[in-house]
């Protein structure tokens, strides 16, 4: 049995992810509340509004509630000399070795949300793939791209 | 050797084709919307456009010169501003040479200048000289063989380099090029291409009027159309017959020093160079046609070639062999690589796995057609058997294999692949598992390799988690770690 990787995300990528997810769910609302009013002007049968407000109920509770917290209690990762792993996935969950010589260049990336929360995101390249550690704590995220470009460089072989 | 080079002047006819082609939408945009406003105008108009096209293929032929100098192939084109490209021969991955049927008569050739990260331009190769005669490509590729062995500062020793040394390994026969043409599949390229050249002029042709008469014509005789459709069929499987055999006639594999070239085609002679240091792993592809009889098809990923220019990233270097031939053939000259393997299947509890998967598209298909058509939808019932003996070769192809330094992967997506991997090629490697998977303890792998600018590689889907779990220790560089 493989173990997993150790570390994890922060915890406040969770608060972020929620966030998104309710600016999200803000035009299902809006769209829910425009097919309210139709029903009103038009004289529709109830139940199609029922069925939008049943949508957005359960939309909210996936998308802001259940899923964020899979994401989050998933997403692994662990920085190794030698390669870095990752872990993540809501229904199927992958694991990702990248070994450090195949990695290409490292970027940490902000949005207007993970920068309030003092987050960003690490984001791997190699010849091939893209690959993207979310949240982390901003000096984590530094030190990581740096500890990350560092290695990288040091295994330097054909491709 | 410096003073600086014209190509050949047909090059000012071939600028005017290009632009023209790139013209050809705008082009008939301007003669159905601008014909309204007085047919002369626009008559004028458009011999007013040739003229100047062809014009400025003469100035930019006449702008385009090219020299060898200080082992750098220089260009400098353009024809407002002016450009100078300096490419050193070092740089140079390969020279692809082609021949269209404008540079036949005149004995020329189309060099494509690639090198290792032309990603910026838009036909992908560093630099285009459009037509020069045979004789100077040749100097060319001269020129790159002595720089490649010798390196820049020997370059004026030229003379004293041999030949270098050409193998042939591969030649197409008249037969093999007939079974090729007529299993290769492009039939289904005939008859898109048909259909969206049919509805490009839906205006020319009154569907309407075309279809109503249709509707009576099926309702005469079901016997009758499905013969028209048959006949259609043919046809296009014919045209893409004769397609394919143009493409590929006379198809050559080469080894020449540390290259392996590639020349094929009847009207446009190709040329294709794959550096033996480039290649990134090994494909077999075995379409469904082609399986039974133990032919195969052959691809190298290379690492060389460019977005736009998918073929010299993943390159056939055989397009139908006998399964049985290939390791003898290719052994010797690609290192490293085992391919007479026997992988190891997927368990027999993945095998319902895959048939569900296949059920799952097809069954709301089927509900859908019975919704909408009654007791003919009932037909698409078929559909269910017809599916799931797909899902049965999808799950007979499946295996793995793992010995040494290498990975070899077989699958079927619609032709059955294996993908032979080393180690140190793959860029990364992934392990996934479903709720589903675990609860049968089986689980899915994928690895990536590089080929152009993006990757390419093979997945496996439902192997025993165990193996998939042995595959990942595999690749990992600090397994004991990953177990600790």
């Amino acid at each position: 049995m493989l173990l997993q990787p150790q570390k994890r995300i922060s915890e406040r990528a969770l608060t972020v992810w929620r966030i998104t997810a309710t600016i999200y769910s803000f035009f299902t609302l809006l769209l829910c509340g425009g097919i309210i009013a139709l029903t009103i002007i038009f004289d529709w049968p109830i139940w199609i509004s029922v069925i939008a407000v049943l949508i957005l109920l359960i939309e909210s509770y996936f998308f802001i509630y259940l899923f964020p917290r899979i994401k989050w209690k998933r997403w692994r990762y662990e920085v190794r000399e030698q390669e870095l792993e990752l872990q993540q996935g809501i229904f199927i969950v992958k694991r990702t070795l990248v070994p450090m010589i195949r990695v290409q260049h490292v970027d940490t990336r902000q949005g207007p949300i993970l920068r309030k929360y003092d987050l960003a995101t690490v984001t791997v390249s190699t010849a091939a793939t893209i690959h993207e550690i979310p949240a982390l704590e901003v000096e984590e995220a530094e030190e990581m791209r740096i500890y990350i470009s560092k290695l990288a460089r040091v295994a330097d072989e054909d491709v | 050797m410096s003073e600086p080079k014209r190509l050949h002047p047909i090059t000012a006819v071939l600028n005017a084709i290009k632009t023209l082609k790139e013209l050809i939408i705008p082009f008939f945009a301007f003669v159905v919307f601008g014909s309204k406003g007085g047919g002369i105008f626009s008559i004028i108009g458009g011999i007013v456009v040739l003229v100047l096209i062809l014009v400025a293929g003469i100035f930019s032929w006449l702008r385009y010169t090219y020299r060898i100098e200080e082992g750098e192939l220089r260009i400098e084109y353009g024809l407002f501003v002016r450009k100078k490209r300096y490419i050193p021969f070092e740089r140079i991955q390969s020279l692809d040479l082609s021949e269209g049927i404008f540079h036949r008569p005149f004995g020329l050739v189309k060099v494509k200048v690639e090198t290792a990260g032309a990603s910026g331009t838009i036909d992908g190769a560093e630099a285009t000289l459009t037509a020069i005669s045979k004789a100077e490509a040749a100097m060319i590729q001269e020129v790159l063989q002595k720089v490649k062995t010798l390196g820049v500062e020997d370059i004026e020793k030229l003379d004293e380099i041999q030949e270098p040394k050409e193998q042939i390994l591969y030649k197409i026969s008249p037969r093999e090029l007939l079974i090729l043409a007529s299993t290769s599949g492009g039939v289904g390229v005939v008859i898109s291409a048909v259909i969206a050249f049919i509805t490009q002029f839906d205006e020319l042709i009154p569907y309407k009027t075309v279809f109503h008469e249709l509707e009576e014509f099926v309702a005469s005789g079901v016997l009758f159309v499905s013969l028209i459709v048959f006949i259609g069929f043919l046809l296009a499987w014919i045209i893409s017959v004769i397609w394919m055999m143009i493409k590929y006639t006379d198809f050559t594999l080469k080894r020449v020093e540390n290259d392996l070239i590639i020349t094929r085609g009847l009207l446009e002679k190709r040329q294709i160079t794959v550096p033996l240091g480039r290649i990134q792993g090994i494909r077999i592809s075995e379409n469904i046609l082609r399986q039974p009889f133990g032919y195969s098809s052959i691809y190298i990923e290379s690492a060389g070639g460019s977005a736009a220019n998918a073929e010299s990233a993943s390159v056939n270097i055989l397009p139908l062999i006998k399964k049985a031939r290939i390791s003898r053939l290719i052994e010797d000259h690609i290192d490293g690589y085992d391919l007479d393997i026997q992988t190891t299947p997927a368990p027999k509890r993945a095998l319902k796995r895959y048939i569900f998967r296949g059920w799952l598209v097809v069954i709301p298909i089927a509900i859908i057609l019975i919704f909408f058509f009654k007791l003919w939808g009932a037909l698409s019932l078929l559909l269910l058997p017809l599916s799931a003996f797909w899902s049965y070769l999808e799950y007979k192809d499946a295996g793995w294999s793992q010995q040494g330094n290498q990975l070899t992967l077989s699958y079927r997506t619609f032709v059955k692949h294996t993908v032979f991997m080393q180690k140190h090629k793959i860029q990364t490697l992934a392990l996934k598992e479903s709720f589903f998977q675990r609860k049968e303890n089986l689980a899915s792998i994928e690895a990536t390799l590089m080929s152009g600018l993006g990757g390419a590689g093979g997945r496996v889907t439902d192997l025993e988690e165990k193996d998939v779990e042995l595959m990942y220790k595999w690749f990992s560089r600090e397994s004991e770690k990953a177990q600790s």
